[in-house]
């Protein structure tokens, strides 16, 4: 494994690896496990953008820089849990600082009766031949870097069961807090998520931070719906500026399963965010909702391939994107129809505004459909404002800015209306206008 | 591998057509046994090297600089590795395998040599019965209608200033103004396959229509119907001076059997200031057996660059035949306010693979572009659109409309769009649809219902499918692809 030009990036996350006491460091095929996909990260290294996957965000600049392995003081930095609280959202917490899980913030006392939530850490103290399946995963698409990365060098993260027929009445919320420390680190999370048969629950996912920090942060997440089970699963990332954030997460939906995936994408300095569904079961479906507003030099990035692989399956993707100063928004959404996924019924449509000379917007819907009893279609836009509504605002003595933030506003906002919590739904508008520009 | 007898538009005489008398010299030769010795004097062992593109240069009698052109294109396709991106299923190629300048092979005797399906087709597709024996590739004597046609039409077109000839005459006569146009919208080393065109391209087509001229006719090689043929490697450059107006026609509407393999022809077009070209191509090469034995392996660059102010370039494609597809007819909308239209009707069936589509990239001010593609899968066949809308940061007030239909037909193929779109202006605005489906069983049945069989019904709905790009057509070509469809759904349903 010694190359003679390792990238600083590549290099500074291998030492962590030989110094890392990874949890579960006993249990045989964990580390099998961690080893082949460190293997493969050391190997292969960071992509360049000829990778078809990574076409549209060049890591060379990560590449050049070098990341401290994980934060030793994390269990001891200050953060404010009034700051972490989101309105409605007041049931069981797990909350982690730097990768670290803080159990001083978290509410993990009354976990309603079904449900099972914990740090991996503590999980893997336990009987972790459930969490083999999940665990023991090979990357082995080149494009999953992180994943790898992730894999190899994730010491903690959440599992989350919902036993089969249970009905959790309050979303779980899971936090992420970046908080500036001595250097730039690196962390790892990875979860694992599993609602039995008929089980009910939403999440919401919370990355923030307390202050700017220029941290890594990867996260890979797996879900699972079994039969009939039905999760909605809210995602608000604002990240520190500065901060690279990549999630990687997979959902698998058997039959009758419903998701309905809620993401605004707000902070951070380099975003990433894979997406793999799967519509195994017959009659799954999946919804997906997204909206990203970028200013500065914002680059985020959105990977959908949602797949359809049983019979009348639905799912339909509405996804709204911003970008303004020197910002750059990509987002590519496959839909694949198996053979044999009859009576699939896939929507994807993607609509962005682009706001300044200097931003970006790149996007990719992309079909792939090997059924015939199918309905697929896509629609992808990039443009500005309409001027006729404009004028009609700016005639009705509505200065030139307000109608814009006004006009912007609204073009986002309808991608959360069917969100069913209130108070959450608004806290998302609020957070949305608070970023649109010139609002 | 031997030659292409590939369907006369696309081919050439490298005797230049002065006359009848030549013409009938030169078919006359051909018809005779001195063929054989043809061969002999004219084709190359199979491979490439820099010694065989030298030979092929000489044979040719081209002037050094194109012999050196040719070269450095080698040099560079050596360097490059094969491409891998299209969603196709290919076998590697030997390209040392391939000889890359031969006579045009044996065709049957007669008539009743040739493959009765193939003249069922002919018939089906109304080809006139002379016509059919030419397509078939069968050795006849010279039928002087359409030579006297060629002639006749040559003509007109010098007493407009128009150059029409073959890329081989146009090198040697109109050196100048190849070496100024030629590889300038499509480089030598552009792409791996245009690369090899460039290397060793036999023949193919030169166009050139001077200053504020309107060609008084439609192009199409159709005419030159009797011309020794072309080879794998064609290259066509177009130029559309300032104010000039073409329509250009290439393709065949009947299929030709051919064991050749690789097709990788090389399309420019250069529109001046307020120039206008319209490249309309029905493609139809053999697209192998039901079982996905045999077929072409088409693989073709071809650009247009509206150079000037308010110039326009627009490609219709009807691409029914070849085994693989690889092919995205582009524009280059650099002179402000440029058009670039794309209409493509791609169809799929057995065992066909097709990977099209096209890009759009806007540099220029005030540039439009607008893309409508329809594909058609059926059998085991897989048809991709592929396209890129880019739009760079000076082309102010960009529009682009796209829209990507695909019918599926059958429960085993593949239809898929990979649509790309780069925004980096403000102004611009760029709009994207597709959408899949099937055949519906309503239409279907209404069609029935009204005692309208099955295949009829289905090439009813199919042509209304594919209408918005046939309208494009011109109307003789409009009527063939409609034909050609029919005759490629053959069997899709039932």
């Amino acid at each position: 494994m010694s190359e003679p030009q390792r990238m600083p990036f590549v290099e500074s996350l291998l030492e962590a690896a030989a110094q890392a006491r990874l949890p579960g460091s006993n249990i045989g095929w964990l580390d099998a496990a961690r080893r082949e996909n460190l293997e493969a990260f050391a190997a292969a290294g960071l992509p360049d953008t000829r990778m078809e996957a990574w076409k549209y965000t060049a890591l060379r600049a990560l590449g050049q820089r070098r990341f401290a392995p994980g934060d030793a003081q994390a269990s001891s930095r200050d953060v404010d849990a009034a700051a972490l609280a989101l309105p409605g959202v007041d049931g069981p917490a797990l909350v982690f600082v730097n990768g670290v899980f803080r159990a001083d913030l978290s509410r993990l006392e009354t976990l309603p009766a079904g449900l099972n939530l914990r740090p991996l850490s503590q999980a893997l103290q336990g009987d972790a031949e459930p969490l083999r399946f999940a665990l023991s995963r090979h990357y082995r698409e080149g494009g999953d870097v992180f994943a790898r990365l992730n894999a190899a060098l994730a010491g903690d993260g959440v599992v989350l069961q919902v036993a089969a027929g249970v009905k959790i009445a309050q979303p779980v919320q899971l936090v992420f807090v970046g908080a500036p420390a001595e250097g730039d680190l690196a962390w790892h999370v990875r979860h694992v998520i599993e609602l039995g048969e008929g089980a009910e629950l939403a999440v919401v996912e919370h990355h923030l931070a307390t202050a700017a920090h220029q941290h890594l942060g990867t996260q890979v997440m797996d879900i699972v719906l079994r039969k009939g089970a039905q999760l909605r699963h809210v995602t608000l990332q604002d990240a520190a500026e500065g901060s690279t954030l990549v999630r990687h997460n997979s959902v698998q939906l058997d039959a009758q399963a419903q998701a309905m995936l809620y993401v605004l994408e707000l902070g951070g300095s380099l975003v990433r965010h894979d997406l793999h569904a799967t519509l195994a079961g017959d009659q799954s479906r999946l919804d997906t909702r997204g909206v990203f507003v970028l200013q500065g030099r914002q680059h985020i990035d959105t990977q959908m391939a949602i797949r359809h692989q049983a019979l009348n399956t639905a799912s339909e993707s509405v996804w709204r994107g911003v970008a303004d100063g020197r910002s750059r928004g990509v987002i590519r959404g496959a839909i694949v129809v198996a053979q044999g996924a009859d009576g699939s019924d896939a929507s994807l449509s993607s609509k962005n505004l682009l706001l300044s000379g200097q931003a970006e917007i790149d996007t990719k819907p992309e079909l792939e459909i090997y059924a015939d009893e199918v309905k697929a279609a896509h629609g992808a836009t990039v443009g500005q404002l309409d001027e006729r509504s404009l004028f009609y605002l700016r005639s009705r003595g509505i200065p030139l800015t307000e109608a814009r933030s006004m006009l912007t506003a609204a073009f986002c906002r309808a991608v959360f209306d069917s969100l069913p919590d209130e108070n959450l739904r608004e806290h998302l508008y609020q957070q949305l206008m608070a970023h649109l520009p010139s609002a | 591998m031997t030659m292409t007898t590939e369907t006369s538009e696309r081919s050439d005489t490298s005797t230049t057509l002065r006359d009848n008398a030549e013409v009938a010299e030169a078919l006359g030769r051909r018809y005779e046994a001195g063929f054989v010795t043809d061969i002999e004097t004219d084709s190359l062992p199979p491979g490439l090297s820099e010694d065989i593109i030298r030979q092929l240069s000489a044979l040719k009698q081209e002037p050094e600089w194109m012999t050196e052109w040719r070269l450095k294109a080698y040099r560079h396709w050596l360097t490059m590795p094969t491409p891998d991106w299209a969603k196709l299923n290919l076998s590697p190629i030997d390209y040392q395998a391939i000889s890359y300048y031969a006579a045009p092979k044996q065709g049957p005797k007669s008539l009743d040599e040739v493959d009765p399906k193939l003249l069922e087709t002919y018939e089906k597709l109304g080809v006139p019965l002379h016509e059919r024996a030419k397509l078939a590739g069968v050795a006849v004597d010279a039928v002087f209608d359409s030579v006297s046609v060629g002639t006749t039409f040559r003509k007109e077109l010098a007493e407009a200033g128009v150059i029409f000839c073959s890329m081989s005459e146009a090198i040697r006569e109109h050196g100048d103004l190849v070496q100024k146009y030629l590889g300038s919208v499509v480089p030598t080393g552009d792409n791996y396959f245009a690369a090899l065109n460039s290397a060793v391209f036999s023949d193919g087509s030169f166009v050139f229509i001077p200053k504020g001229v309107r060609c008084p006719m439609e192009l199409s090689t159709y005419f030159r119907i009797n011309a020794i043929n072309t080879g794998q490697f064609e290259r066509t450059l177009i130029v559309a001076e300032e104010g000039a107006y073409v329509s250009y026609l290439e393709g065949c509407t009947a299929p030709m059997r051919d064991e050749n393999q690789l097709h990788a022809a090389v399309v420019e077009l250069v529109a001046l200031e307020k120039a206008q070209i319209k490249y309309s191509t029905v493609q139809n090469w053999y697209p192998g057996d039901e079982n996905g034995v045999g077929g072409i392996y088409n693989f073709v660059t071809k650009r247009g660059d509206c150079r000037g102010d308010d110039s326009k370039i627009s490609w219709t494609q009807v691409e029914t035949g070849s085994a693989i597809t690889w092919k995205y007819p582009s524009c280059v909308l650099r002179g402000d306010r440029s058009v670039g239209e794309f209409y493509s009707v791609a169809l799929t069936h057995h065992h066909q693979q097709a990977d099209t589509g096209t890009k759009m990239i806007h540099i220029g001010k005030g540039t439009k572009s607008k893309i409508v593609s329809k594909g058609i899968s059926a059998g085991r066949s897989s048809n991709s659109y592929r396209g890129l809308v880019k739009v760079e940061k000076g082309a102010e007030g960009a529009r682009n409309y796209t829209q990507c239909d695909s019918l599926l037909i059958g429960k085993k193929c593949g239809a898929h769009t990979f649509p790309y779109m780069e925004v980096k202006n403000p102004t611009a605005i760029v709009e994207h649809e597709a959408t899949t489906s099937k055949i519906s069983d309503d239409q279907l049945f209404y069609c029935r219902s009204r005692g309208i069989g099955e295949e009829d019904a289905v090439s009813m709905i199919v042509d209304g499918f594919c209408k918005q790009v046939f309208r494009e057509l011109p109307m003789e070509f409009a009527v063939e692809a409609k034909k050609l469809l029919e005759v490629s759904l053959e069997g899709a349903v039932g």
